[in-house]
């Protein structure tokens, strides 16, 4: 093979969304050394234009008929496109809440973005990696990025703490999952591409090895998108990293995993369906309990948010698990609308503890007297996370529990409703504690509230993300149709899922696992 | 059994007799020291293992990365870390030894178990032996280049993430005179309550 034809079967251009994210980090590298702390006034518009110009090149790619990159190891069909966007979204709101944060600390900005963008290259290539290496290294660098991030503050043991936890459970979470790997590798025959791993364990006889490579697989998943029981260390890395940190880890990092789970789990083993549907049913229901009860006991904000995430993944696996075209459309919007919301909270978190210093619930005690924006931003955006109509949140949730009903998950559906009920407890409390209070009961932070402005620098950046991510969470429940019509379209035009589809029947009722196939005996 | 295969079988079992001696010294050693050096002795009867399955630029990427970086770095962390520190013996220590030893003892009969009973596909080629490396070379920029390339992207920003862990941050005036705490999350630490009342 020649290097021109080579060059004519990569299909290079369509990791250009990835390309210009590289070329942004590289470029804030570059600006930071040459300027110094000059640069952080800058660096970070240079990567929320990259961020921008990448999202582009993905709309632009939205119609492109030729989805295979790279001889079949990127696939860059819509299903990736969108899992991208979420990422790229998330990575950008992350960058604009970040500034006036990062600033406070005194830790310097431009290697804060690099990392960052590093790391949303890493889930990027993770949403459209159809070949096991790169699944790994994309897998890797997102990994390696985020333990870097959460360990960004260094002189706080809390930080260090996070950041030790966060490698140590990610690294023996990632060796199952290479181990889990290397067992499809060896069952296939020696091949990496999915595809042809499927066909090859079609060919053979079931086994015991294919199943122990499903569990090691689920276990690495498991652990990006924080399901219970492999959740331990969500709570502590939470509550010790920067809080934008935090904000990209419960929306970017955790798309990435869920791109991960529907490509891998859907194409590798159809053989399995029914096992991994029912894991997955497990690991949901603990999700969705566990994740909404502890969350009651919580003082802190940023660990309320832990759970409440823990949760929030519970909720969207029913729609992995429905299996039929709306529930994976429902799975794409409920993320999507889960990435304003959940950044619009994180926004105002942050903009609280950089004006008063603290996340304690207690400490937001009369807040709507002092900061009315504040106020109005986190209860829109908690109570959306709630599921209060007509928020997007509501719509969202409404979605993936028709879905499921329809799919015949009865049980799934009917412990996501209940837990949303409790959810809304928690998440109500905290709107109570800053809307209903009386002046006299005030926190002392509260009370001694600085003067609201927004002079400083990074503050207006800060300012326009809450705000848009605000107005998208209320707007997008009432206008939902053009995101509903992209899900929908993504899922159908995505190769892939139109296979499965097509194997289990397209009927919706069909999709009752024992009504297709018939059950395979181990 | 001809000369050869007799060779091949010997140093199978003297190498595999050398890997889990040394392994089982890198779990029970009490010192840190010697278990890092067994732990090389441990990557170099692997790299022996490779060279009798014919894979002899593994066996060599295995004692340069693994030997070389990996395990010398264990060693100077070691070194740097060489705070003498007497624990108090740990209550029922042995309950947590036993159940670790279970865990472990249960774990390798199931991979025992899957790989024996796993009807394993057997490749018919015959092996590349020394040609493996230019094999690999095109696989890299073929089918194998996207990862390639990404692990570039992966080492490049290794390197800055740990000159940022490591590197004495240079803190201007300005900021050191302000009642900002440098370095450190805007939160403040929570007070723990249990804590302290048990104090009291």
């Amino acid at each position: 093979m020649d290097v021109a034809n080579l060059a004519s079967q990569l299909n290079a251009g369509l990791i250009l969304p990835e390309g210009i994210v590289i070329i942004t980090l590289l470029l804030v590298l570059v600006v930071d050394l040459i300027q110094g702390r000059k640069a952080n006034r800058v660096t970070p518009y240079i990567g929320i234009g990259g961020l921008l110009a990448s999202l582009g090149a993905i709309a632009f790619q939205w119609d492109n008929p030729v989805s295979n990159a790279f001889l079949g190891s990127f696939s860059s069909d819509p299903l990736s496109l969108v899992f991208r966007a979420i990422i790229v979204l998330s990575a950008m709101v992350t960058i604009m809440i970040s500034i006036r944060y990062v600033e406070q600390s005194g830790t310097s900005l431009g290697e804060f973005i690099t990392i960052l963008l590093t790391a949303s290259v890493g889930g990027m290539v993770l949403s459209g990696a159809n070949e096991l290496v790169t699944i790994f290294v994309a897998l890797e660098t997102l990994s390696i990025s985020s333990y870097l991030l959460t360990g960004y503050m260094k002189r706080d043991p809390r930080s260090n703490e996070a950041a030790l936890k966060y490698l140590l459970i990610g690294a023996s979470s990632s060796a199952l999952f290479l181990y889990g790997v290397s067992l499809l590798y060896g069952l296939s025959g020696g091949q990496t591409e999915l595809v042809a791993i499927a066909t090859n364990l079609a060919a053979s006889d079931q086994s015991l090895g294919l199943v122990i490579a499903l569990v090691f697989v689920i276990a690495g998943v498991a652990f990006k998108i924080s399901a219970v029981p492999f959740h331990q260390w969500t709570p502590d890395v939470y509550e010790g990293s920067p809080t934008p940190v935090v904000a990209f880890l419960s929306v970017g990092s955790k798309a990435a995993g869920f791109a991960l789970a529907t490509r891998m789990l859907i194409t590798v083993f159809p053989l399995l369906t029914d096992e991994w549907h029912f894991v997955f049913t497990a690991l949901a229901i603990l999700s969705m309990v566990l994740g909404n009860i502890v969350a009651l006991a919580q003082t802190s904000m940023k660990r309320l948010l832990a759970y409440s995430s823990i949760g929030q993944a519970g909720f969207v696996m029913i729609g992995l698990i429905a299996a039929t075209e709306v529930g994976y459309a429902s799975m794409l919007f409920y993320l999507f609308i889960y990435l304003f919301m959940n950044l619009g909270g994180f926004a105002c978190i942050i903009l609280f503890s950089l004006r008063t210093g603290t996340d304690q619930i207690s400490e937001y005690a009369g807040l709507y007297q002092k900061d009315p924006l504040i106020t109005l931003g986190l209860s829109l955006c908690l109570l959306s996370l709630g599921g209060i109509p007509p928020l997007a949140g509501f719509f969202g949730k409404l979605y993936l529990f028709w879905a499921g009903w329809q799919a015949g998950l009865y049980t799934l559906v009917l412990v996501g409703l209940f837990t949303s009920v409790i959810s809304i407890y928690y998440y109500i409390r905290v709107v109570k504690m800053m809307v209903v209070k009386e002046p006299q009961e005030m926190s002392e932070v509260v009370k001694n509230y600085p003067k609201v402005t927004w002079d400083l620098p990074g503050l207006k950046s800060l300012q326009v993300a809450l705000v848009l991510t605000v107005v998208a969470t209320t707007l997008i429940g009432i206008l939902s149709n053009p995101v509903f019509t992209l899900a929908t379209d993504s899922v159908n035009n995505t190769p892939f899922l139109k296979l499965d589809l097509a194997r289990t029947g397209t009927q919706p009722v069909a999709v009752l696992p024992e009504a297709i196939a018939p059950a395979n005996p181990l | 059994m001809n000369l050869a295969e007799g060779v091949q079988l010997v140093s199978f079992i003297i190498l595999a007799v050398a890997m889990i001696g040394a392994a089982l010294g890198v779990v029970l050693s009490p010192s840190v020291v010697y278990a890092a050096f067994l732990l090389g002795a441990v990557f170099i009867s692997i790299s022996g293992l490779y060279l009798l399955l014919n894979a002899s630029f593994v066996a060599a990427a295995q004692i340069l990365i693994y030997v070389g970086a990996v395990n010398v770095l264990i060693l100077f962390a070691i070194m740097l870390v060489n705070k003498r520190e007497d624990f108090q013996p740990v209550k029922f220590a042995w309950v947590r030894k036993a159940v670790t030893g279970g865990v472990c003892a249960g774990l390798f009969l199931l991979l025992g178990t899957t790989i024996i009973t796993t009807p394993w596909a057997f490749s018919t080629e015959t092996p590349i032996g020394d040609d493996a490396i230019y094999l690999i070379g095109e696989h890299f920029f073929s089918d194998f280049l996207l990862p390639f390339e990404l692990a570039s992207v992966l080492l490049l920003m290794a390197l800055i993430g740990a000159i940022v862990l490591a590197r004495r941050d240079f803190l201007p005036d300005a900021a050191l005179t302000s009642d900002i705490e440098n370095l450190k999350l805007p939160e403040r630490p929570r007070e723990l309550v249990s804590a302290a009342k048990t104090e009291q």
